[in-house]
């Protein structure tokens, strides 16, 4: 908890106007779509103590000085689209919402280029630009309200990227605010900064040991810094500014293709992905479509299993596409909709979520699988996901792969199989994984796959960074490294109150059964008079203690995994 | 003093209950894109003051059936009730009703802000929201007595329903002095109810009191039964939209189902089609159209407005980038010029920036709401920009 002191000067430095501590507005900076199991809250301190909106660069850099000084976490954020827990605190401190640092500061025509302030919204962005002729060449399927800054942080594919690439490919030069305070540009960064990565010591950061052990090569490649601040979560730093790629505004035409079984779709996508090149290749399964007409959305396809395909460019070569197209979904038994139908997916590419009203809570989980292993993926999921309800969808990237998105059907208000439920999204990743794919995001949840996400050299250097910039993990901590637990003061007296039950009821259970051995052994444990009640107790009080220090140091990967199996059989009794 | 009742425990949110809303807050995706749309939000930049913050407020409220704090309480009201929320929403939340039924809710809780409270008692005591007298009711015709003189309570098939804005405001006048104005150089023998006229309820509709609002939802269509009309002509899409829909759910289908209730722009619009109504003379002007949020998004329409711009010669129409259901609201609606009157000036002038863009001579529209709150958002921001009611476009482009 932050003290009054502390929180008057947040607020001077980012503006009375632009600073609340007040309840509710804590509770509403401290979630992200997901709906999360009530137990997080004892396991973590997950909710903020103050939300600040900073509107300069300089701004930032201030209160990250601040923060460093009095240890204060910061937990940077967009609009908190995302579910991947990456805007979510663990440790209390102050949420940085970045939405007042919207502006367009450089549309640069001659090098197509567009530089903007963190917290725009890309549908305003694209809407601004369209005035000049030029468009981005990717973009969430949140865009509506997803802030530029916070699907850099998160990373991942979106519209646009079956043919231009992930947000990766977008990012020409970022300005972060390093957790020292430093403001720097990644593309140029100062010379100490490369010289602090590229020192060749083997002090590794704490919890993230587990994973660069078997590094020996810390080089960096070149000087630009940018591919490691993207998809990094915030984690190293605040991005302040982005400069993007832009490209001529074009023609658009979507088309919808629908077919009768899950071979045909996938054997016409991966057609379609060799012999033409979309804008946008996205499917949904017939669990979907059905899904949708439930809610009363349906989209009216002659088949269940359906295909968007939109192709970007010139009336001329659309239309050579388009016969490609038609060609392909032809000969594998296909359909293609009318347009009305086309026009219609196109226009709901925002709207992923309109089945959430089955649940009334989704959990979502989302997986990189190649596009030619989706067929045995799906095959896999199902078996394993047998007897739960949910829908999957996916779009294609430029390397071939499916960010697939699978969406549980829930409901919260069911709190012990919601809880148990938790397993689905992480053992989705898995099978994923299992068929050559990757994780989609890291955030927080899915720290544990953040080796086989960066990759060994990229960790390395991103855990040299974090460590010469941020070693008390001030900035974003638990996202990306894996960070400790931090339980809530009820769970830690529920467990020091368990422990003094559990541990003289124990030895009296034990005394009934082996109570010549404890004689023999530990005499003074034999509870026959009440001083060795108390010193049972005393022993509990001190064995709650010993578990509270313990579970407090004890990595939240390292809880998921370990909790998993027992979710997984929780789920099978409760659901 | 009135005596407020204020409910407790099992009580709280027994309506949104009973409506089947009140699993609502928990359906939200949380995705945030009514948030972008929402000229409240868009103001302050505050989660607490999106729809998406307040549906998350509302979750542990209604799980904890607790009644609404009284911070809580002005957020609420801190919303023009321009449903861009519901037309963006994620999962089809009817966020509209919802906001209403929640206003409901605030009043139990007694925190239903003054203004409510205002036009509430002059609601009773007077029949109009502005405490003036009734027989004050057609002081806009002084300038068109010629015309109305002998249609006051007279049977008709067609009807004049002014509204209390129209009515009392005299900047807004000549809305009504040109619609009659219309109905006499078509020759179209017209009543309006006067006296009988009151306020159509829409303050009860909008705070969510629609109990309130039925005894004069009766008098109305009784008043207007007694006269033999068939079609009522409306300037403000709030009286409209309280006519159209709300009575109706008040009091039943059968009780609307032998009225037509057309807001200006269809009126015309229907004039055009049957070759009654002909615009001759060049009216070279550029002009942009904001679409009302009761006429556009609350009920669906958009293009009987946009039909009768192009029947004008030489009228250019340069649509602004947020328009039709994406439109952007005016920061008049929702009882916001009483609760917050900064705040809806400042959207006004948000909207303002949009049909500057178009280089329009004119902003035009149909509701005398709207034509307040530009007016107020003009004058804030120095804008260039004139603002016409749809009515004087006609007027001035038939010579009326």
């Amino acid at each position: 908890m932050l003290r009054e002191k502390q929180l008057k000067k947040l607020a001077d430095i980012v503006g009375e106007d632009n600073f609340s501590a007040e309840k509710y507005m804590r509770k509403l900076y401290s979630h992200d779509v997901g709906a999360l199991p009530g137990i997080v809250n004892d396991i973590l301190k997950a909710e903020v103590d103050a939300v600040v909106q900073p509107t300069s660069s300089e701004v930032v850099s201030n209160l990250i000085k601040y923060c460093l000084e009095n240890k204060i976490p910061i937990v940077p954020r967009g609009h908190a689209t995302s579910g991947y827990g990456g805007a979510l605190p663990t440790h209390g401190g102050i949420a940085v919402e970045m939405t007042r640092m919207n502006e367009i500061y450089n549309l640069d025509l001659e090098n197509m280029t567009v530089e903007v302030g963190a917290g725009i919204i890309w549908g305003a962005l694209l809407e601004a630009l369209e005035d000049h002729g030029v468009t981005i060449r990717a973009y969430p399927s949140s865009a509506p309200s997803s802030t530029v800054g916070g699907w850099v942080a998160a990373g991942g594919s979106g519209i646009g990227s079956t043919k231009y690439g992930g947000i990766k490919d977008q990012v020409v030069d970022l300005e972060v605010v390093l957790p020292t305070g430093q403001i720097i540009r990644t593309s140029n960064p100062p010379p100490d900064l490369i010289e602090k990565i590229s020192k060749d010591d083997y002090e590794f950061f704490p919890n993230a040991s587990t994973y660069v052990w078997a590094i020996d090569d810390f080089g960096l490649d070149d000087v630009d810094l940018t591919p490691y601040f993207v998809d990094s979560n915030g984690s190293l730093g605040i991005i302040t500014k982005v400069v993007l790629r832009i490209i001529p505004l074009q023609e658009f035409r979507p088309f919808v293709a629908s077919f009768e079984n899950r071979e045909q779709m996938f054997w016409a996508m991966q057609d379609i992905m060799k012999r033409t090149k979309p804008f946008y290749l996205h499917f949904i399964t017939d669990g979907f479509n059905e899904m949708l007409t439930e809610v009363n959305m349906p989209t009216h396809s002659k088949h269940p299993w359906l295909i968007l395909c939109v192709y970007e460019g010139s009336s001329e070569s659309i239309s050579q596409e388009e016969r490609i197209f038609r060609e392909i979904v032809s000969k594998n038994y296909g359909v293609i909709e009318p347009d009305e139908v086309g026009e219609h997916e196109w226009e709901e590419r925002f709207y992923p979520m309109r089945i959430k009203r089955l649940g009334p809570s989704l959990a979502p989980s989302e997986v990189y699988v190649p596009l030619e292993n989706m067929l045995s993926f799906l095959e896999r999921a199902e078996k394993h996901f047998k007897g739960e309800r949910f829908a999957v969808e996916g779009a294609v990237n430029n390397l071939g792969e499916v960010a697939v998105l699978a969406w549980f059907l829930d409901d919260e208000r069911r709190t012990i199989p919601f809880l148990m439920g938790w397993y689905r999204s992480l053992d989705f990743i898995d099978i994923g994984i299992k068929e050559n794919g990757r994780a989609y995001s890291i955030g927080m949840w899915n720290v544990s796959h953040s080796l086989n996400f960066y990759g060994k050299k990229r960790y390395a250097n991103m855990a040299r960074l974090k460590k010469s910039t941020d070693p008390k993990m001030i900035v974003n901590p638990n996202k990306v490294f894996s960070g400790p637990l931090q339980l809530s003061i009820r769970m830690s007296l529920l467990i020091l109150a368990v422990a003094a039950v559990a541990v003289p009821i124990g030895l009296w259970i034990a005394g009934l059964y082996v109570g010549d051995l404890i004689a023999a052994y530990v005499p003074w444990l034999i509870m026959d008079n009440p001083l060795s009640v108390l010193i049972a107790f005393a022993i509990g009080i001190f064995l709650g203690v010993a578990v509270n220090e313990l579970v407090n140091i004890v990595p939240i990967t390292f809880v998921l995994t370990i909790g998993r199996p027992f979710l997984r059989l929780g789920r099978k009794i409760f659901h | 003093m009135a005596v407020r009742v204020i409910t407790v425990g099992s009580q709280q949110f027994e309506n949104l209950r009973k409506a089947a809303l009140d699993i609502e807050p928990l359906i939200c995706a949380r995705c945030g894109f009514c948030t972008f749309v929402c000229p409240a939000y868009l103001d302050t930049l505050w989660d607490s003051q999106s729809p998406r913050g307040k549906l998350y407020q509302l979750r542990e409220l209604i799980k904890k059936k607790q009644p609404i704090p009284a911070d809580f309480a002005e957020r609420i009201f801190r919303c023009t009730l321009c449903g861009a929320c519901q037309e963006i929403c994620q999962t089809k939340i009817p966020l509209l009703h919802f906001w209403q039924i929640i206003r409901q809710e605030v009043n139990l809780a007694g925190h239903w802000p003054e203004i409510v409270h205002f036009l509430d008692k002059n609601i009773q005591q007077s029949q109009n929201i502005m405490d003036l007298d009734q027989e004050d009711r057609t002081i806009w015709a002084d300038m068109v007595d010629d015309i109305v003189e002998g249609h006051i309570g007279k049977a008709a098939a067609t009807a004049y329903f002014v509204g209390c804005n129209i009515s009392f405001k005299g900047s807004l006048a000549s809305i009504a002095e040109n619609t009659v104005k219309l109905f006499n150089h078509l020759d179209i023998d017209f009543t309006i109810l006067g006296e009988k006229e009151f306020c159509c309820g829409n303050p009860y509709f909008v705070a969510g009191e629609w109990d309130k609002a039925r005894e004069i939802a009766k008098h109305h269509l009784e008043e207007l039964k007694r006269l033999g009309v068939k079609r009522v002509v409306f300037n403000c899409p709030g009286c409209h939209r309280a006519f159209n829909e709300e009575y109706s759910h008040l009091l039943g289908e059968e009780s609307t189902k032998d009225f037509e209730f057309i807001p200006f722009s269809q009126f015309v619009a229907m004039n055009l089609r049957d070759g009654r109504l002909k615009f001759t003379k060049e009216y070279s002007h550029v002009v942009t159209w904001h679409d009302p949020c009761e006429l556009g998004r609350h009920q669906n329409i958009y293009d009987y407005s946009r039909e009768v711009l192009a029947a004008i010669p030489g009228l250019e129409l340069r649509e602004m980038k947020h328009t039709r259901n994406k439109s952007d609201c005016c920061g008049g609606g929702g009882l916001l010029k009483g609760t917050n009157p900064t705040m809806s000036v400042r959207i006004s002038a948000r909207r303002l920036e949009s049909a500057e863009k178009t280089g329009a001579e004119f902003l035009l529209s149909e509701c005398p709401s709207c034509m307040m709150s530009f007016f107020d958002g003009i004058e804030y921001k120095h804008s260039k920009i004139q603002f016409k009611d749809l009515s004087e476009i006609v007027a001035e482009a038939l010579d009326l």
